[in-house]
């Protein structure tokens, strides 16, 4: 029997999608408390403001992360609800589950909280919405004893890096994705759970230059595939694409007839680039010019792979917060050799530099994106110890003024100016 | 020179205690010694949680410390997470 009225909220039951209002009623049957999460939110949809408060102390003993509190503002109302807390669950890497951990996730939900789940949020954590304070420290002792599973990141911490499939199930990619995000999983045990920046930080892991994982606008430290030598091409199977034996795609747009596959038009003429023609037959490639964007190996993945030569581009500084406006990352350094031999010792390098001058120097609240905006690339590539080079040049330079560092001017910031002056007028 | 670690927590609970703010950034504690680098500020803060003298207080997006007892909880935040 439903508690509340919700008119506003059964309209959303009426499209021919599934609608989660019908997955919370059926939810409320077994957990009464839900009927008041229903309530709460139909009132929101009226006054069109959120009934949610959100920070606290809560979180369990030693973590600084992993629980998000999370309070009604409207309690006597809706008493079910009056403390809602959100715990953010470490995901596998990748999100590869068997049946048996999902149900009993699902089954240790039911006992401590709501039973209500998000898989999974932005960041890549399994969200489990809804509990009472009471309720964190048995739930993360069963979490952690009887699933072995840990919680994620949140608060000025690091978050639960996330990767793409990779090489389990990916030929393009150019790195063990999973390997290198469990590896820094585990090695930053501590800046994951205990807050240890200014404000938050991503890592994320794609493969290749498609970005599964969207870590180029998600991160502030993305690691994306990449090779540095030629992309290898079988001339018989570029034929094959031609006379229309190979559906393009994968067979991705086999939905709906498209009509003849024309390498002209759907690849050659795509390339952002312009650097692929045909020639005696053959499809070449001016390797020089490509910028790797994976379109031509999208359309004719039996023709075309990635090189040989794999490691990954690092971006860096990625944010989409409420101030100042969504940015992507920038390139930092254009190739890494990413290898567990080493174990990832060439990114451990690069987040430790920027983590240590960032601890430093970043403001409250501020993420390495808008620190690095503030310092200007050329004294963060400073930073980094790397020499700028043409990969870093966005555009051609349009400001005719030139910079002068300190050490490159005579006599410094400090020079007497007066004494200057008497010698040379203005 | 560095301030011990002993001293180094000594300073920061000082803070804690008698800022005007309830509740503080980590960057706050960097002055409690200018010599100690910010890693070993954050880690010395980190175990006065775990001693129970500080407390965290997170928005979900920033964490910030207080005193045990002086910080507020259900405080709204209009930040994202
Ligand atoms: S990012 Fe690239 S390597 Fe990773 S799954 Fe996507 S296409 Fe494959
Ligand atoms: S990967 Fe992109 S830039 Fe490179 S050759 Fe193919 S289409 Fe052109």
């Amino acid at each position: 029997m439903p508690k509340h009225a919700t008119p506003l909220l059964d309209q959303l039951e009426s499209g021919p999608w599934p609608s989660f209002v019908s997955d919370m009623k059926r939810q409320a049957e077994k957990k009464p408390e839900v009927w008041d999460i229903l309530g709460q939110l139909e009132l929101s949809y009226h006054d069109r403001i959120t009934h949610w408060k959100h920070g606290g102390i809560v979180g369990v003993f030693g973590y600084g992360g992993g629980i998000v509190g999370r309070y009604s503002d409207v309690p006597k109302q809706f008493p079910g609800v009056e403390h809602f807390h959100t715990i953010r669950v470490n995901q596998p890497s990748s999100k590869y589950y068997s049946t048996e951990n999902l149900r009993a996730i699902c089954n240790l939900w039911e006992k401590w909280g709501s039973g209500m789940t998000n898989m999974h949020g932005s960041t890549g954590d399994i969200i489990l919405l809804g509990t009472k304070t009471e309720n964190l420290e048995p739930f993360f002792w069963d979490l952690t004893h009887e699933l072995g599973q840990d919680l994620g990141g949140s608060g000025s911490n690091l978050r639960s890096p996330a990767c793409c499939l990779g090489q389990s199930r990916c030929e393009w990619a150019c790195y063990d994705t999973q390997e290198a995000c469990h590896q820094l999983t585990v090695k930053y045990q501590d800046e994951l759970h205990r807050p240890a920046f200014p404000y938050k930080f991503k890592f994320k892991f794609s493969g290749c230059p498609n970005d599964c994982v969207a870590a180029i606008a998600r991160s502030d430290f993305a690691v994306i595939g990449t090779w540095k030598d030629d992309i290898r091409i079988d001339q018989a199977a570029v034929k094959e694409y031609i006379a229309g034996n190979y559906p393009s795609n994968g067979g991705a747009h086999s939905g709906r007839d498209w009509g003849k596959f024309d390498i002209k038009k759907e690849v050659i003429d795509l390339c952002p680039t312009q650097c692929m023609w045909m020639e005696g037959g053959e499809l070449k490639i001016d390797n020089s010019e490509c910028t790797r964007c994976m379109h031509c190996i999208n359309v004719m993945p039996r023709a075309l792979r990635p090189g040989k030569e794999m490691g990954a581009t690092v971006c860096m500084g990625a944010k989409a917060p409420i101030l100042e406006g969504a940015q992507f990352a920038t390139l930092i350094i254009p190739f890494v050799k990413v290898t567990k031999e080493n174990e990832f010792q060439d990114l451990v390098d690069l987040i430790e530099k920027a983590w240590d001058w960032w601890m430093e120097v970043g403001k409250n609240r501020e993420r390495i994106g808008e620190a690095m905006q503030r310092v200007g690339l050329p004294a963060f590539l400073e930073i980094m110890d790397v020499k700028p080079m043409p990969q870093h040049v966005r555009e051609p330079r349009s400001n005719p003024y030139v910079f002068w560092k300190e050490e490159e001017v005579e006599g410094g910031w400090e020079r007497d100016i007066k004494e200057f002056r008497r010698r040379h007028a203005m | 020179m560095a301030m011990s670690t002993e001293d180094l927590k000594a300073a920061i609970l000082d803070k804690a205690l008698k800022s005007p703010k309830a509740q503080l950034y980590i960057k706050d504690f960097y002055a409690c010694d200018p010599d100690s680098s910010p890693r070993a500020i954050k880690n010395a803060a980190n175990e006065m949680v775990r001693e129970g003298k500080l407390t965290f207080w997170s928005s979900g997006s920033t964490t910030m410390y207080a005193a045990k007892g002086r910080a507020k909880n259900e405080e709204g935040d209009q930040g994202v997470n």
